[in-house]
């Protein structure tokens, strides 16, 4: 961070923040969508996208905290962590209003749970943490298809409503997970946890010798990413009226991607959290956009790709360039 | 020595050509599945089937051995050692759902060349020495049309959910459904998203693509598996429900139930029943038997209309798909219509 000596514009500074590219591509992105209808339904693509949004940027968090804790780390077991939570969550709260807080708790212990099983194959077995977190992920989705063989219970009613309701076209979901979004980030930015974290991913044995507690760092942030992971299968149950086996698939690959594009830093040690949202938001955005103007699936793939691209190395350009 | 064995093997022979169908000479064979996926409601389905099917047949000694095998990452080369793990241990036939109908033609004719039968089903192979149980996909997707054009004489426009990308089933399902189109111009298809057979996906996928199309969406073409993410991706956007053609998930009949009851909602629902898996077994068998069967034989649909709703709703289990098993008799009838 090598400021220059006379203190920046503030519109220099905002340039300067890696996450920004993010919103650029993903205000653009809706502008041309809805140039499709003349500018009608902004209001409705919008909605659409803040509530698809929504749960990429809950697996997002957790993933972006083990990224940054530098190379080789990365949870894997995200989908299967989400089905799993979706499922069981579901199957106990068995459509009774009044299993709804019980039916969070399941879902977040089964995160807890998949996230110590997580960190004791890291640690205990010494297996690196791509590998470890893909073989648990196996273990966790057969887990789950033995456990619920597929079937879909519908969420309790008020779990459903609440998933699903907004306050003047913004979900309120989406909300709140803003509102969780900005508490991680002060957490990656301002507690001595999150600067830990950021030590770990800059240089892992400097922070060890610098004193930071870099097993137990580590276990928080492989824990964080499951507990969310559970925490977002819950609430996707809700929202889409029950668990199914494949509702965890997507968001392997989703949520990498909202942290590359995000503007964090694939090789850990710098990232940041409003990227999240913009990227996730973008992602929804892009394939919207090719769907409303009707391009047929090759040619969809092959512009996610282009526009995926141009957007990493736009964010990436900036922050070699200062 | 030599030749009045030869005599009484002829003799044997002679005696099983005569006595027929009558009793299976299959015994001491048996039989493997490898099956590429199991991460969802139809697949999951699909081995149930398999087990409730072959395990009787395997106690009654018809077969030897019927077991089913899948592979973890849906992988083709992962698919073509396992399938050639089960050359190497010896099973007589191999009946397939591929990951890949071209990529697995290597490993598949390894094992035809050893002598084992292979037939494929669902996930279908092109390799010429294997069987092939295939579904007229073009066929159901151009019967999707057909049953609107008797519901909405008047047409409109309707919104084409397809399945994933890149998998020659979503090819040819859609390829149906635009000829049918073509054929009924009263019908425009204004908009066309990929819902990969999957409700959560489908869900989205809809639900981006809604607000830039018109108001007057009279229905929706699907591919099976994705109607109850349609739906609610309509309620969800305010919108006038549309006539959602279903796929026999349980969800999507539930939902169906409902809103028969609430406002006598009319559709229609078809896919293949996961039950698919024991029509191949027991063509499996009959060709281990010496049957003669020819290369490619086509599944029947399993279709539920309004009067059968209920019913096919009560047999189905929540969160599966409505599925029918196969006797011995429906695959020789399935072998009987493709010889003709």
């Amino acid at each position: 961070m090598s400021d220059a000596a006379s203190p920046p514009s503030p519109l220099r500074r905002l340039m300067a923040r890696p996450w920004l590219w993010a919103y650029v591509a993903a205000f653009a992105v809706f502008i041309v969508t809805i140039l499709f209808t003349g500018g009608r339904s902004g209001g409705e693509v919008a909605t659409a996208a803040f509530t698809f949004a929504t749960f990429s940027v809950i697996v997002g968090i957790g993933q972006m905290f083990v990224v940054t804790l530098g190379p080789g780390n990365v949870d894997l077991s995200i989908p299967a962590t989400i089905t799993l939570a979706g499922a069981v969550a579901t199957k106990i709260m068995d459509t009774q209003d009044g299993m709804i807080l019980v039916g969070l708790l399941v879902a977040l212990a089964c995160g807890a749970a998949v996230g110590i099983f997580n960190y004791g194959l890291i640690i205990l077995l010494r297996i690196p943490p791509i590998i470890a977190t893909l073989s648990s992920s196996f273990l966790v989705q057969s887990t789950a298809i033995a456990y619920g063989r597929g079937i879909r219970i519908k969420p309790p009613p008020a779990l459903a409503d609440f998933t699903t309701s907004q306050v003047f076209g913004m979900p309120v979901l989406a909300i709140c997970v803003i509102l969780l979004a900005a508490v991680m980030e002060v957490v990656l930015r301002r507690t001595l946890y999150g600067r830990w974290v950021t030590a770990i991913g800059q240089n892992i044995r400097a922070a060890r010798l610098a004193g930071v507690p870099v097993g137990r760092t580590r276990f928080a942030a492989y824990m964080m990413s499951a507990v969310f992971a559970g925490l977002c299968g819950y609430l996707l149950s809700g929202f889409s009226g029950g668990s199914s086996l494949s509702m965890g698939e997507e968001y392997l690959l989703t949520s990498i991607a909202l942290v590359v594009i995000g503007g964090s830093s694939v090789a850990g040690g710098n990232s940041n959290v409003p990227g999240l949202w913009g990227a996730a938001l973008f992602l929804f955005l892009v394939v919207t956009m090719l769907n409303t103007y009707g391009f047929g699936a090759g040619l969809r793939y092959l512009a996610t790709g282009a526009i995926i691209i141009a957007v990493i190395v736009a964010a990436s350009r900036r922050r070699t360039a200062r | 020595m030599t030749r009045f064995t030869g005599m009484l093997s002829l003799a044997a022979l002679a005696a099983t050509l005569l006595a027929g169908s009558a009793l299976a000479d299959t015994a001491d064979k048996k039989i493997a599945l490898s099956n590429n996926y199991a991460g969802n409601s139809w697949r999951q389905a699909m081995l149930r089937s398999w087990d409730k099917v072959t395990k009787p047949a395997v106690q009654a000694g018809i077969v030897a051995a019927a077991d089913p095998f899948t592979t973890a990452e849906n992988q083709v080369t992962e698919q073509a050692a396992q399938i050639q793990n089960l050359v190497l241990q010896g099973y007589n036939a191999i009946v397939l759902n591929a990951a890949s109908p071209d990529a697995l033609n290597g490993a598949v004719k390894e094992a035809c060349d050893a002598g084992v039968i292979v037939v494929s089903f669902d996930g279908i192979v092109t390799e010429p020495c294997a069987w092939r149980i295939a579904v007229d996909f073009k066929t159901m997707g151009k019967d999707e049309i057909t049953y609107l054009k008797d519901k909405l004489p008047n047409g409109g426009n309707v919104l084409e959910i397809r399945g994933l990308a890149g998998v020659f089933v979503d090819d040819e399902i859609s390829k149906g459904i635009h000829e049918g189109a073509t054929e009924n111009p009263q019908f425009k298809i204004v908009g066309s998203v990929h819902g990969d057979w999957d409700q959560a996906k489908a869900q989205a996928a809809v639900a981006g693509i809604l607000p830039s199309l018109p108001d007057d969406i009279v229905a929706v073409v699907t591919q099976g598996g994705d109607g109850y993410g349609a739906a609610q991706a309509f309620k969800a956007a305010g919108r006038k429900m549309p006539i959602i053609v279903m796929g026999n998930r349980q969800d999507e009949l539930a939902w169906w139930k409902e809103q028969k009851d609430a406002n006598g909602y009319e559709t229609y629902s078809a896919s293949i029943a996961p039950g698919v898996s024991t029509l191949a077994f027991w063509v499996a068998q009959q060709i281990l038997d010496g049957k003669e069967v020819p290369k490619d034989l086509v599944v029947p649909f399993l279709r539920i209309d309004q009067a059968g709703l209920e019913k096919a709703l009560e047999t189905t289990e929540k969160g599966g798909v409505a599925n029918v098993e196969y006797t011995a008799e429906d695959a020789q009838k399935v072998v009987d219509a493709a010889k003709k």
